[in-house]
């Protein structure tokens, strides 16, 4: 068991706009524990999202070590990067971006698929983490059918269902009222502190970070402690 | 396996999602694969038919031609010509004949008849049958008398001898008493052109009074299984012998057929080209709604990658896409194209064939324009950077 789930070390990363280079991440180091429910808060264009996508394995660091779950990440192999995004990370955006024309259960069985799983062992898990949301009654709706916060619990399901290392949530409660979301960063708690899952939350909103255990501030593309 | 049949039906949940813009790409390759499998059923019709006029004679006839090249060569003698069966076993029946064409007035209507002086003998090599009275005997030589083809039959009823069993026609000043009126005959083969509208007076008769009587062609029956050059170097030593050196030319309806099928083979890929160029377009279309798709689903793709997709299942997911596609307007392409052939079989009073390897071809074909026209399209998709297609 190892006790770090991610590990980060002087994470760099720049894009050329135009003639002129912009540093985004300017040597992050960033270390999170099994269990934690870490925030990370920052105003937009400190960086946020770039790291966001960064801790998700869905961009390329310049320079920097990534470790996830005591495996070092590589990044010339699709493969090898999809599988590890599929197995280790489960994605909660603020969007909620469920697929349209599937229903919620057929949602959230979405990243079993890509696991080569049979069809009748992914409808009974996708099931049962409806049910662990308390959504399983909308199990046969599409997301048209269904409130912000109800599709925004559908895909809290979908990131658990491959019982993945971590769960990465962008602004999550962003396109949400104030209720609706104190309900699920509620939802995040429960998780965090009955089934120990490790959670990292992303976001602009002071108030959610006191609502974590930790927080950290990203700033201009350099990580401070709250 | 499972993601094979998840993105089955991912393919067709989207395309029947856009199924509008579906129907419109479907269009395109079912008149395309249509075409193509038409032209090339139409092909083998042509094909079939011309070969079953050939076969409708036997194959086990030949021509035996005047070689041309020999400038001083002498047309036939038909005495040396009724001597080739005995003195040549592999020949068992000759019908040596001479023909030529011209007007032929009643009042003022006009039919291009064909005369021709012919012995018994063309009868049966030609599987000719009398309608009405009989056909022509070896005993009718020198006589003034004919049989008329079915087409000149119908010419003569239509003005003014309703029944042409007993009249007489004049040609070139001579008069033939009508003895008999032919069963209509197909054209084709080897069987000597205008038949239908023919005069066929004996050969005797012919050669006297004929404006052209020279015997050029021979039609010959041959004993069964005769290697075919064993044949010609016979008989064209027998000629050779017999008329001074003559040189012939024989022409085996085999032959024949070989020279034909390789003719119609270029005939059917020539007519498959150009079904070709309306799969072509259909292609296109297949693909324009393919990258349309793609645009419209940027999204989608972006957030399958977060959740764990490869890029090869991305690309596979819209592959199978574009094949259902063209494989659904395959299908119906090939329904139709059989359609149209059949319809064309019909109007021709042409024997109808199913051709499989049309259909095999047509199947093939639309795997081959999915695969290829969606591949683009899919590679793209796969190609798009996740994050940039989850903002979109």
């Amino acid at each position: 068991m190892n006790e770090q789930m991610l590990d980060i070390v002087d994470i760099r990363k720049s894009y050329r706009v135009g003639p002129t280079e912009v540093n985004v991440l300017k040597g992050i180091n960033l270390a999170v524990a099994r269990g934690e429910l870490l925030a990370i808060i920052g105003p937009s264009g400190s960086g946020k999202s770039t790291l966001m996508h960064m801790l998700g394995l869905l961009e390329k660091p310049d320079s920097g070590l990534y470790s996830i779950d005591g495996t070092r990440v590589t990044y010339d192999d699709d493969r090898a990067l999809s599988a590890l995004r599929n197995r280790k990370i489960g994605f909660v955006f603020q969007q909620y971006h469920l697929l349209p024309k599937l229903t919620a259960l057929e949602n959230v069985g979405v990243p079993l698929t890509y696991r080569g799983m049979a069809a009748d062992e992914i409808r009974k898990r996708s099931r049962t983490y409806l049910a662990k949301v308390d959504i399983e009654y909308r199990a046969d709706h599409r997301p048209n059918e269904m409130s912000g916060g109800q599709q925004q619990r559908v895909a809290i399901a979908r990131a658990l269902v491959g019982q993945p290392a971590i769960i990465l949530a962008d602004e999550p409660t962003g396109a949400l009222d104030q209720k609706t979301g104190e309900e699920i960063m509620e939802l995040f708690r429960r998780l965090n502190r009955e089934d120990g899952i490790t959670i990292v939350i992303i976001t602009h909103n002071p108030a959610l970070a006191c609502q974590c255990g930790r927080a950290v501030k990203i700033i201009d593309g350099m990580i401070y402690s709250a | 396996m499972n993601l094979l049949r998840v993105n089955f039906n991912e393919a067709f949940r989207s395309l029947w999602g856009a199924r509008q813009r579906s129907l419109l790409a479907l269009i395109g390759i079912v008149i395309g694969i249509g075409s193509v499998i038409a032209m090339v059923s139409i092909g083998t019709i042509v094909q079939q038919e011309s070969i079953r006029q050939f076969k409708d004679m036997g194959v086990d006839i030949v021509t035996i031609r005047r070689g041309f090249s020999e400038s001083t060569a002498a047309p036939f003698r038909a005495d040396v010509i009724a001597r080739l069966p005995q003195e040549k076993p592999l020949i068992s029946e000759v019908a040596p004949y001479v023909n030529s064409g011209g007007d032929y007035y009643r009042g003022r209507a006009k039919i291009t008849l064909e005369q021709m002086g012919v012995t018994a003998a063309f009868f049966s090599i030609n599987k000719l049958a009398a309608a009405q009275g009989r056909l022509l005997s070896d005993l009718d030589a020198n006589r003034y008398c004919c049989v008329v083809g079915a087409e000149l039959a119908g010419f003569l009823r239509q003005n003014g001898m309703p029944e042409p069993v007993g009249g007489r026609i004049t040609v070139n000043d001579r008069a033939y008493t009508i003895v008999g009126v032919l069963a209509p005959s197909a054209e084709g083969g080897l069987r000597p052109f205008g038949i239908n509208r023919g005069m066929l007076a004996p050969l005797a008769t012919a050669q006297r009074s004929f404006p052209n009587a020279d015997i050029n062609t021979i039609l010959a029956r041959v004993a069964p299984n005769t290697p075919i050059e064993r044949l010609k170097a016979e008989v064209s030593d027998y000629f050779a012998k017999k008329s001074r050196g003559a040189q012939v030319e024989i022409t085996s309806a085999e032959e024949l057929i070989e020279r034909m099928k390789k003719q119609m083979q270029m005939f059917s890929l020539l007519l498959g080209a150009i079904g070709s160029i309306a799969l072509i377009v259909g292609g296109i279309g297949v693909m324009n709604v393919m990258l349309i798709s793609v645009t419209e689903r940027r999204s989608e793709i972006g957030l399958r990658r977060a959740l764990g997709a490869q890029r090869g299942d991305i690309q596979s997911q819209f592959l199978i896409e574009s094949v259902i596609l063209c494989l659904v307007g395959g299908l119906i392409g090939i329904v139709l194209g059989t359609g149209v052939a059949f319809g064309f079989a019909r109007l021709s009073q042409w024997q109808f064939v199913m051709s499989y390897t049309s259909v095999m071809l047509g199947f093939g074909v639309s795997t081959l324009v999915g695969v290829f026209c969606g591949f683009y399209p899919a590679r793209t998709a796969s190609r798009l950077d996740p994050i940039k297609a989850l903002r979109s």
